[in-house]
């Protein structure tokens, strides 16, 4: 069944983008991550324009973690004033990845830095995660025990704030760059942030994982909201169809995934994530080594 | 909708026009000054919708001439050229062992779609002057280039908008029945663009252009999509703050729904 996407100008297959949906909502829900990082790629692959791409994506994200928070708030694992200065470096970051996008959109080069936004976020993160939960595996093979948190000198920098929920007394300095970071991705790469957010806050913040996933994901619906918005008045690319159609099947994808997570190990979910975060990260670079099957590619001027 | 309906008007049009130009003849033939009208087309419909189901449309131009249409008699063109638009074509260079868009051409004013054809191919029928004039070929496109300069990206941008079927240089030629009726089909992609389609229909006797006619042809969007789209064009801070909310309420929604089932 054919469906014309009104911003992207262009008819797609409906069923492709509910499958699509369903597809990366199932894993989201089986790794507690928004998937964007799956959905933006996915989408530029089926021939959607880049800038509608992104801009669509952050709206979906923005869609699926919605339910994601409504569940955690009602459990209480949600530390608003963490969430709150993750958010005010996540406002700023934002605003400021939207107008780097628009400029790369004038420069003519969206689809490379796109995808080097991919290769480089997507591998590195990959391959730590990776890296990190065999680490986790082995040690708990060995039955060592880890330690529960660790202190870096970042955490002594000045304007410090306690953090209850969290159990933290630290520097504000650290969580308003990693929401400045997680928001600029958020802008250019049209994802909600979760996958770097998650491990940002284990192992740089040192939160307890208890508050991660609810508090990642208060941080995650206010960036994309603001993202969204920034995208549908500066470029223009927000294509609400389109965020309808992967919604209906990424809310149900999501409910299948999380009943079939509960099922997996903690290092091995991470694992497994970890191994398709890399390949994600694979296929892109893939794509941009391979001599192109076109040498001239045509767009809208910019 | 109009789809449906169409073989039954199809053939009430045509047999009008059959007769127009049947009439046409003997009425035009006794003013000496008056040249004889001897061409006669129109169009299956002269407005095309884009819905939220559009899958893509065909213009179907059909007409009768008042001689037979065959070698040494008449020969019938069709040309329909849509709103002007203007792209980039970007070539990809390897830097570093990456592939990544290098030198960009600007073309402005082209036509976003155009497709010709013909009762037998143009460069038979029509002189090379001729065919320049009227621009009878996709060689002949004034195609204005700005940026970097070089043919390949000329070269690259009718490559490019005949494989998405935007530009057809004669691809299927116009079907004759009965001697003097033609009819000419002419695909219109899901991609194309809104706004006035000009279509000329040119018959050449002795390779010259005898008669012409023009009709225009209006692709509208309606509906939902002509809304959304209308909407975020115009009130781009409703649209954004509509979409969150829509997405937010989706989300919920989608969840309350699973949960139960």
């Amino acid at each position: 069944m054919q469906v014309y996407l009104p911003i992207a100008e262009m008819s797609v297959d409906a069923l492709l983008l509910l499958g699509i949906g369903f597809g990366v909502g199932w894993l989201s829900g089986l790794f507690g991550v928004g998937g964007g990082f799956l959905l933006t790629p996915l989408l530029i692959l089926i021939g959607i324009p880049a800038p509608v791409a992104v801009g669509s994506g952050a709206n979906q994200t923005l869609g699926a973690s919605v339910s994601g928070l409504i569940a955690q708030w009602r459990r209480g694992n949600v530390d608003v004033r963490m969430g709150s200065v993750l958010l005010v470096g996540g406002f700023i970051g934002s605003a400021a990845g939207v107008q780097l996008f628009a400029w790369l959109r004038r420069a003519g080069q969206v689809d490379l830095a796109v995808a080097i936004f991919y290769i480089v976020v997507l591998g590195t993160v990959g391959g730590l995660m990776v890296r990190e939960s065999l680490g986790a595996i082995l040690r708990r093979r060995r039955k060592k025990a880890a330690r529960l948190h660790e202190h870096f000198w970042i955490h002594g920098l000045p304007f410090k704030m306690r953090f209850r929920k969290s159990r933290l007394y630290i520097s504000v300095i650290p969580p308003l760059g990693i929401g400045f970071f997680i928001g600029v991705l958020s802008a250019v790469m049209g994802v909600g942030g979760g996958f770097m957010l998650v491990p940002a806050m284990i192992y740089l913040l040192g939160m307890p994982t208890s508050v991660v996933i609810g508090t990642s994901l208060f941080q995650v619906l206010f960036v994309t909201a603001n993202v969204t918005f920034l995208q549908a008045v500066q470029v223009g690319s927000v294509d609400i169809v389109l965020t309808l159609l992967l919604l209906v099947g990424g809310v149900a994808g999501a409910q299948f995934g999380a009943a079939m997570g509960t099922r997996l190990r903690g290092e091995e979910t991470r694992a497994l994530l970890g191994a398709l975060v890399l390949s994600v990260a694979g296929a892109l670079l893939w794509d941009m080594l391979r001599v192109p099957a076109q040498l001239f590619v045509i767009g809208p001027v910019p | 909708m109009p789809r449906a309906l169409m073989p039954r008007a199809l053939l009430r049009r045509m047999r009008a026009a059959l007769a127009l130009a049947l009439l046409a003849a003997p009425a035009a033939a006794q003013p000496v000054t008056a040249p004889t009208p001897a061409l006669a087309a129109e169009l299956s419909v002269r407005r095309i919708e884009v819905t939220t189901a559009f899958t893509g449309a065909e213009i179907l131009v059909f007409g009768a001439t008042e001689r037979l249409i065959a070698p040494g008699g008449d020969e019938v063109v069709v040309l329909v050229s849509g709103p002007a638009t203007s792209l980039v074509v970007r070539q990809k260079v390897e830097v570093l062992g990456f592939w990544i868009n290098g030198p960009s051409a600007r073309f402005n004013r082209i036509p976003s779609y155009w497709a010709l054809a013909a009762t037998r191919p143009v460069t038979e029928i029509l002189p090379e002057a001729e065919r320049a004039e009227l621009r009878l070929g996709l060689d002949l496109l004034p195609l204005p280039q700005l940026g970097s300069q070089g043919p390949q990206f000329r070269a690259a941008l009718r490559e490019l908008k005949q494989h998405t079927g935007q530009w057809q240089d004669e691809a299927r030629p116009i079907e004759i029945s009965g001697g003097r009726l033609f009819h000419a089909r002419l695909p219109l992609p899901a991609t194309v663009a809104t706004g006035a389609y000009r279509v000329q229909v040119l018959m050449v006797r002795d390779r010259r252009v005898t008669a012409r006619q023009e009709l225009t042809l209006d692709v509208v969007r309606t509906g939902t999509a002509a809304n959304i789209a209308d909407i975020a064009r115009e009130r781009p801070v409703l649209y954004a703050l509509a979409s969150i909310l829509l997405a937010g309420t989706a989300g919920w929604l989608g969840s309350v729904l699973f949960r139960r089932g």
